[in-house]
């Protein structure tokens, strides 16, 4: 473990990136604290203005800081993303368990259902699932029922190579127990999943879930896109940019600053993800 | 005859690429030159699959393949029963009785088991019913018109991806270390960093308005598609260059490799010939997930582009409720995925050496 | 080598035509406009979407049409060449002679009669049936309860003149007969090429200006001049319709200089491109409105309604939109016969928060949850923020927006309205009925729940008075009924449309019922 940190620490372009990812989280928690102005509140005599002393980022459409538009947006960008990868990481890391240990014809079952999850593309599902949720009334906050909804949909596209990991390692530590003989021993099975599967899991699963993090904030910015993004007052970095791009020639700062920060993101965790897996997993250079 | 041999294995990559270059000038390729580049592809593959004793394999994927199929088209037409709002809400409201003689049209109101029959004996005989949108058009119909263009900007931005993917990450593998490896490693990464209906405004502003080389939206010619080629293409490109490099890397190292080298071969040709061959493997499993890939992307292409392709059907036709051509289109490109996945997974097992009848 | 050559030729030759761009049309004879998605028909009988319409207003037309060049916007002969009534309620048109379908079948009366019985029939579907409700045995026989058709108020007399007897006088009648889905249909050519699919080229017979050349489905559709029209004949020869659905990509389209005209530009793109010297934005007879569901407290008290209504600044709401839009207080828009300037509740906080207190919501903490229900949609959000704001400030209440796709909104109209809905209403006619007919009570069209007989009676009255000035009291007392008193609904503003109109047009059409109909506009 202390030999994967000596590694990262020498990865000059991960350790740059984790900071950034320091900052970036930090700015999201203090986001009230660091913002100018509240993130609603409408300038209506300074509509659509260009950057200047006043709203260094410029307003927006209904005259908002984009600045303080932005400062929240990374919160909502990182909840989004975070929850998303945990939310994958639930769902896969047990899918993947159960399928592995019951092995047989179930596990046999499981693996197809995954096939062919992964044969859908994923815009495709995101787009059903998000659709068939909205249309149940099971949330009446409309902005809690997109962001469940978008949380939903972008786990659902995001477990199956966690739960395939997963599932690798559980065959092969099932592998092991049954050449020890230790199953013999009889309650110990859960043990043997303490002991042996997280930590050799530890590794892929964490340089998953970073490689993870920028692919949520994609894709949840191309959900903005189709115009199944998350609703008022949830701006992450994905609105914003799909409320500035199309009138890149007249208000260019409407799309400039949200499209700086996803790019910073998702640069940062992207390289910090190689980082990880150069310093956790060697092995898996060669796969991704 | 040895010439004439060699000729006749290389015809469908001649094909593919005469296929390539003619539609790229702009020319409407003759349906008949394509089923004929379809059918030395297919040639090819079964002469190599009998050589390497693969057949039972391919058989074998192709039938799993098509179980693939036939299970998402089920579990598609099962999640729309679940979606409500019919098709046929309209802002001036529709009165009862004219809505029920539409829905009895349609037979929305047959036992759920008879449409599930009626809709699988449809796909198998080639016809997709009528959508419920566009009066009287068959949703085949909508399929095979929007599908060439859509393939023709999916082929090309893939060709490109591996056209500029490869030669980037085999440079940067060959000078690994060196701010050329950096640089051109910031760039892939950098590539998979943006979110394309981005960058798309971006190189319109530039390459049409700025430097006015290419139009800024239709898929009519050269002018047109090299734009939307290239934004599809980076993420791919970007995926393929960080790929290739690492995995020419790994090949470098291997003992393979060093027991070459002692041989004492020069070191380019060491490079080219052996280290490309291997390195090639992983890369081309890459093809699946990027043909994937390819087609999320080409929906905010498609978008921004104005290419009359068949990913805004998609998006259309969920907020239409137009459930024929939502199973339809979700059929299409589950379709393309698996095919592209099958294509894969063949194209693997003829390359690599170790792959024997799994 | 040879045989390299020889094989590398036929391989060319045998693999491709050159691809002919813009279908061979010449630029200079050709006006380029966007339709914006792909019609879903072209049957005038069915068709209740924008694109269908505007590529129809221009092969198609019916007895009558509209004089844009008068302020009045009355009704001008089109293949009626007059039509006279003594009370309104029994019409007689005179049908042109010597007028041809594009096929160069004769027109006749019968085949107005027939475009009446298709949409009359309940088997057609159309969402228009209701136009022809008010003729004698209309609805009736829409219902089934009339089985035979020529029980229906409409005939033939023997000088060849149509016979139209309504239930009730009706003074804006001709414009009904304006509307595509009343026109004349060839009932020989739905029989031959079926229901769904005679609207196409090749198969459709139309009598307009434009015929329909190609129709390149999901890509484009050319109309070519008819030359057999029966009056001038088009100034251009050809309409290149594309269907581009982003609005950047069709502006960016017009920049390039490879289309002409660009409509409905969203608020943000219209204020971008104010200087650009293609723009125009005019206001159209449109209503943008809040509705109220009145079946549901808190809305089922008109006090509360009311404050709401003095709440809200509507010239607040079109400053922020800088859309050209007009505050609207009143019912009728500006243009329209029936516009009142003063009508209507205008912003007053004080008033609006002592109202509420009067409603018995003085602790504002004891106010329901109200929600602003809308379809997802740029604009509408941002209205809904900036009323959700407004009544924060000036009423002390929070309000909850909800937004939902398109067709899921619908249907909740339909079934159980938010407090708070929007809708829109572009007018089908240039008459007030048009409007007032939204909130009548039996109306499939008001989502509201209010239902009152007095304003039912009112605008039964206005419709079917002949005396103008008579017409207009009643109007009047309807407009106050609705806009002050009752308030089922809440006015917004006025839509106003922005578009690109490209330098190189001349003559363009500029009306306020947005009907693109180009055949008296030139390329310079």
């Amino acid at each position: 473990m202390s030999e994967a940190w000596a590694r990262l620490k020498k990865h000059r372009a991960a350790v740059i990136s984790a900071w950034v990812i320091i900052i970036l989280t930090l700015i999201a928690i203090l986001a009230p604290v660091i913002a100018p102005h509240p993130y609603d509140e409408q300038f209506l005599d300074q509509v659509l203005a260009s950057p200047n002393a006043r709203f260094w980022l410029g307003t927006d459409s209904l005259g908002r800081d984009m600045l303080s538009r932005l400062i929240y947006g990374a919160r909502v960008s990182m909840a989004v993303a975070f929850f998303t990868a945990i939310l994958s990481l639930l769902i896969g890391t047990v899918y993947g368990a159960a399928s592995g240990w019951f092995g047989g014809w179930i596990d046999g079952a499981m693996m197809r259902f995954v096939d062919i999850l992964d044969s859908i593309p994923s815009l495709v599902l995101l787009i059903l699932v998000k659709v068939v949720f909205d249309s149940f009334s099971l949330i009446s906050e409309p902005e809690w029922k997109s962001m469940t909804s978008m949380l939903l949909a972008l786990s659902l596209v995001s477990w199956v190579t966690l739960a395939r990991t997963v599932r690798g390692q559980v065959l092969q530590v099932k592998q092991m127990a049954f050449v020890e003989g230790a199953r013999a021993a009889g309650s110990s099975s859960l043990r043997m999943v303490g002991i042996h599967i997280l930590p050799n899991i530890m590794g892929p699963v964490i340089v998953l879930l970073t490689f993870q993090i920028p692919a949520n904030i994609l894709a949840e910015s191309f959900m903005s896109f189709l115009g199944l993004g998350l609703q008022p007052p949830f701006a992450s970095w994905g609105v914003l940019a799909n409320d500035g791009w199309r009138t890149l020639r007249s208000f260019p700062h409407l799309m400039i600053s949200p499209g700086v920060a996803i790019f910073t993101a998702m640069l940062a965790f992207n390289l910090l993800g190689d980082g990880l897996r150069d310093a956790l997993d060697p092995q898996m250079r060669g796969r991704m | 005859m040895n010439g004439l041999l060699k000729v006749l294995r290389l015809a469908p990559w001649i094909l593919f690429g005469a296929c390539v270059l003619i539609s790229f000038c702009g020319f409407n390729l003759n349906p008949i030159f394509i089923w004929l580049t379809l059918l030395s592809f297919v040639v090819e593959l079964g002469l190599v699959a009998v050589k390497k004793g693969l057949v039972f394999y391919m058989l074998r994927r192709l039938g799993e393949a098509l179980v693939t199929l036939w299970l998402i088209a089920s579990l598609t037409f099962l999640l729309l029963r679940i979606l409500p709002g019919g098709p046929f809400d309209e802002e001036k409201a529709l009165p009862p009785d004219v809505k029920a003689s539409i829905e009895a049209k349609y037979k929305l109101h047959d036992p759920l088991l008879k449409q599930y029959a009626d809709y699988l004996k449809g796909i198998v005989t080639g016809d997709l019913g009528e959508s419920y949108k566009y009066t009287g058009r068959n949703v085949a119909d909508i399929i095979t018109e929007s599908v060439p263009d859509s393939v023709q900007l999916g082929i090309y931005s893939i060709l490109v991806a591996y056209l500029i993917g490869i030669p980037f990450g085999v440079w940067a593998a060959a000078r690994q270390g060196t701010w050329i490896d950096a640089l051109l490693m910031t760039l892939a990464i950098s590539g998979v960093a943006m979110p394309s209906f981005l960058i798309a405004p971006i190189f319109i502003l530039i390459f049409c308005f700025g430097l006015g080389w290419f139009e800024p939206a239709l898929w009519l010619g050269p002018a047109y598609y090299v734009l939307p080629t290239i934004v599809l293409g980076i993420r791919p490109a970007a995926s393929i260059a960080r790929l290739t490099r690492a995995s020419v890397l790994e090949v470098i190292r291997s003992d393979f490799i060093r027991t070459a080298k002692a041989k004492g071969l020069e070191e380019s040709k060491v490079l080219f010939k052996h280290v490309l061959r291997n390195s090639m493997i992983p890369v081309l499993s890459l093809t699946g997930p990027l043909v994937a890939s390819v087609l999320t992307g080409s929906f905010v292409i498609e978008q921004i582009f104005a290419i009359p392709g068949s990913a805004k059907h998609l998006i259309q036709s969920v907020s239409n409720r137009d459930y024929p051509l939502i199973l339809g289109m979700t059929l299409l490109f589950s379709a393309l995925l698996v095919i592209a996945n099958l294509i894969t997974d063949l194209l693997i097992s003829v390359i690599d050496p170790r792959v024997k009848m799994s | 080598m040879q045989k390299w050559f020889t094989l590398t030729l036929a391989l060319t030759l045998l693999a491709c035509t050159k691809k002919s761009l813009e279908y061979g049309l010449d630029i200079k004879d050709t006006i380029r406009i966007n339709c914006q998605t792909e019609p879903p028909t072209m049957d005038w009988t069915k068709m209740h979407d924008t694109a269908s319409h505007m590529v129809s207003i221009n092969m198609m037309e019916g007895l009558t049409g509209i004089d844009y060049d008068n302020a009045e916007l009355p009704a001008t002969p089109k293949l009626a060449t007059e039509w006279t009534t003594k009370d309104a309620r029994v019409w007689t048109f005179t049908l042109r002679k010597g007028v041809k379908w594009s096929d160069g079948v004769e027109f006749t009366a019968q085949h107005v009669l027939d475009g009446f019985e298709r949409l009359l029939n309940p088997k057609t579907g159309s969402t228009y049936s209701y136009l022809l409700f008010p003729i004698k045995n209309g609805e009736a026989y829409f219902k089934g309860e009339v089985k035979d058709f020529s029980q229906v108020g409409v005939k033939i007399n023997d000088k060849g003149q149509i016979v139209i007897e309504l239930v009730k006088p009706m003074s804006y009648f001709p414009y009904i007969m304006g509307h595509q889905a009343t026109f004349p249909i060839r009932k020989d050519i739905i029989a031959k090429y079926g229901e769904d699919k005679w609207a196409d080229a090749g198969r459709i017979a139309t009598i307009g200006a434009y015929n329909l050349k190609i129709w390149d489905h999901d890509k484009n559709i050319v109309l070519e001049r008819n030359d057999n029209y029966y009056g001038d004949k088009a100034k251009t020869k050809n309409i290149l319709v594309y269907m581009i659905n982003d609005y950047s990509t069709a502006v960016n389209l017009y920049h390039s200089g490879k289309l002409d005209f660009q409509e409905q530009l969203p608020s943000n793109e219209a204020r971008g491109l104010k200087t650009d010297p293609g723009f125009k934005q005019r206001p159209m007879l449109g209503l943008y409105y809040y509705g109220f569901n009145v079946k549901k407290p808190p809305f089922d008290n008109a006090k509360v309604r009311q404050a709401f209504a003095y709440a809200i600044d509507r010239k607040q709401i079109t400053d922020l939109l800088a859309g050209g839009q007009v505050p609207l207080n009143g019912f009728i828009p500006p243009g329209m016969f029936g516009h009142e300037a003063d009508v209507g509740i205008h912003a007053d906080p004080a008033k609006a928060a002592k109202l509420l207190d009067e409603a018995g919501f003085k602790d504002r903490s004891h106010f329901p949850r109200v929600t602003i229900g809308f379809n997802t949609d740029e604009t509408h959000q941002r209205i809904a923020e900036n009323v959700q704001a407004q009544l924060k400030k000036n009423l002390g209440v929070q309000v909850e927006l909800a937004n939902e796709e398109w067709k899921v909104y619908l249907n909740h109209l339909i079934t159980d309205a938010p407090n708070i809905y929007r809708l829109g209403w572009i007018a089908d006619y240039p008459d007030p009925d048009t409007f007032y007919s939204i909130f009548l009570s039996n109306s499939e069209n008001n989502h509201s729940g209010w239902t009152n007989k007095t304003y039912d009676n009112l605008v039964a009255q206005g419709a079917s008075e002949l005396n103008k000035e008579k017409r207009r009291q009643i109007y009047l007392k309807a407009q106050k009924l609705l806009t002050e008193e009752e308030l089922p609904m809440l006015p917004i503003y006025v839509q106003t449309y922005s578009s690109l109109i490209s330098p190189r047009l001349k003559n363009f059409p500029n009306n306020p019922l947005e009907r693109i109909e180009l055949k008296g506009t030139t390329i310079q």
